[in-house]
């Protein structure tokens, strides 16, 4: 009877198992979204550059978000650690200030972690505010690679 | 952003007296911007505090003290002063805190009802008087440029506006609660930094409500006027009619008709022109125009017009949105169809994230 019981339960467990697999893929991946400042529907994101917001985070309470500003002034590169990214009213949302100077050529990279995953964004800022066309999004950090081709495509003027 | 659940009428006196606690006072701020009907409502209860506070100060007359007089003789036993002498008394108190609060009220006001006007090229006039380098505009004045003059108004403390050349432009109200000025014509670039619904730009076929922004309002002789924004976002509202136009977007507006649609600067000029058609002029053709030209960024254009077209085109606006992009959970078409306000409104939240 053991045996019979032991047959039968591992054959339950081998028709849940491809419910459980389908259950984990159609959880959503953890990645960021980045929108104008309406998005926000707040006025304290009027002046923001953009905002941005994180999707596929169960565990809001783990969400830590940070950037930097990656740029070439004069050719000399340069980077700067983001200091105001503001957090909204609606959980997850964000809006991120300027501070990175007018001169040269910029590009935010952004990061976000939930838990154990990460996800991240280079936005491009053009003169005229961010590039979303040319912004990329990563289900991981962004390699170094990825941040000079991306300021490369900005000075070449092969972004819009 | 939670909002109340029910309308804000009872609450609307102490949210403009700036009496709600801070959270509260978000919320209503939430609210306002998704309830036209508030709006209306706050329109009012401002408008009824400016006329208040416009009433003249006058003395009682004679009569109500004798009443007053009348009343204490027959209830307070006699005092050993004649009674001129008291009356005398009374009187110079009554005239003494009149006096008080003439002044207190008027250096309340100047402190107020005038900002600062600063020329920055040419001598713009106030009030038909020259403006050389610094002049002020108080409450009433119409402030006028010429076509080589350009001045720059200093509104309250919560930010400033440029007024382009051959400009006319009166200030309505000037309060820390509601700053308000009227566009006869001409243009003007407005850059305000404040919390939402304190700054306000009235022109003859609309409102401009600032939500946080920077704008150029224009407005010719005829009264048809431009809304384009620069930063932020506005509304602009007239007659239960409005349109959100955010950053890179504009909106045209029409005596009597009100704003129309709000399109992106970079549309597509047939969409624009097809709009501009179906706004202000025999729109049923226009229809088709607007929607084959529309790219998923035209969702501004198309989410506005659900509501502005008849019910049997409706199906044809909802199907081309979602091409662009999938309604969010929870919102079916048949409660867009239906124009169910919170269901746009959630389709909006989501879309605002592609503008």
């Amino acid at each position: 009877m053991s045996i019979e019981f032991s047959k039968y339960y591992r054959l339950a467990l081998a028709a849940c198992s491809p419910l459980a697999c389908a259950q984990w893929a159609l959880a959503e991946e953890f990645s960021l979204m980045i929108g104008s400042p309406v998005a926000a529907q707040n006025f304290q994101a009027k002046s923001a550059q953009f905002v941005f917001r994180t999707k596929g985070c169960g565990k809001l309470a783990k969400l830590q978000v940070s950037g930097n500003a990656e740029g070439v002034v004069n050719g000399i590169r340069k980077s700067i650690r983001l200091s105001r990214i503001a957090a909204m009213p609606v959980a997850g949302v964000y809006a991120l200030h300027r501070e990175w100077p007018a001169e040269g050529i910029w590009v935010v990279n952004l990061t976000g972690r939930c838990d154990a995953a990460t996800a991240s964004a280079l936005v491009p800022i053009g003169p005229n505010g961010f590039l979303r066309e040319s912004s990329k999004f990563f289900p991981r950090s962004a390699t170094e690679a990825e941040i000079e081709a991306s300021l490369k495509s900005l000075a070449t003027g092969t972004n819009k | 952003m939670k909002m109340f659940d029910r309308h804000l009428s009872r609450h609307l006196a102490a949210y403009v007296d700036g009496e709600l606690p801070p959270d509260r006072a978000r919320k209503a701020e939430g609210h306002l911007s998704q309830c036209a009907r508030c709006r209306a409502e706050l329109e009012q209860v401002r408008l009824g505090m400016t006329i208040v506070e416009r009433l003249p100060l006058t003395e009682a007359p004679e009569s109500v003290w004798n009443s007053i007089q009348g009343t204490l003789s027959t209830h307070e036993p006699r005092r050993p002063f004649p009674i001129h002498i008291w009356r005398f008394a009374g009187g110079a108190a009554v005239a003494l805190i009149l006096v008080a609060a003439g002044l207190y009220w008027y250096s309340a006001r100047q402190a107020e009802t005038r900002w600062e006007v600063v020329s920055l090229n040419g001598s713009p006039k106030v009030a038909s008087r020259p403006i050389h380098g610094v002049g002020h505009i108080a409450v009433g004045e119409w402030i006028e440029t010429s076509g080589s003059s350009r001045a720059r108004i200093k509104v309250g403390e919560i930010g400033s506006v440029d007024v382009e050349p051959n400009t006319r432009l009166r200030l309505v109200t000037a309060r820390p609660g509601e700053h308000r000025l009227a566009l006869r014509s001409g243009e003007i670039t407005a850059s305000i930094a404040a919390p939402p619904r304190l700054f306000f730009v009235e022109t003859p076929a609309g409102t401009a409500v600032d939500l946080g922004c920077q704008y150029k309002l224009h407005c010719d002789a005829t009264g048809h006027g431009l809304l384009r924004v620069t930063a932020g976002w506005v509304s602009i509202e007239w007659s239960g009619r409005e349109a959100l136009v955010p950053a890179g977007a504009s909106c045209r507006t029409r005596p009597r008709i009100g704003p129309g649609t709000p399109y992106f600067d970079d549309a597509p000029a047939r969409l624009v022109g097809a709009l501009e058609t179906f706004d202000f002029a025999d729109g049923s053709s226009a229809l088709g125009i607007i929607l084959a030209a529309s790219r998923a960024r035209d969702t501004l254009t198309l989410w506005h017009l659900l509501s502005r077209v008849g019910a049997a085109e409706r199906p044809r606006v909802y199907d081309r949105m979602v091409e662009f992009s999938a309604p969010p959970s929870g919102v079916s078409r048949d409660q867009v169809l239906r124009l169910d306000a919170q269901t746009l409104g959630r389709w909006r939240e989501e879309l605002a994230w592609t503008w």
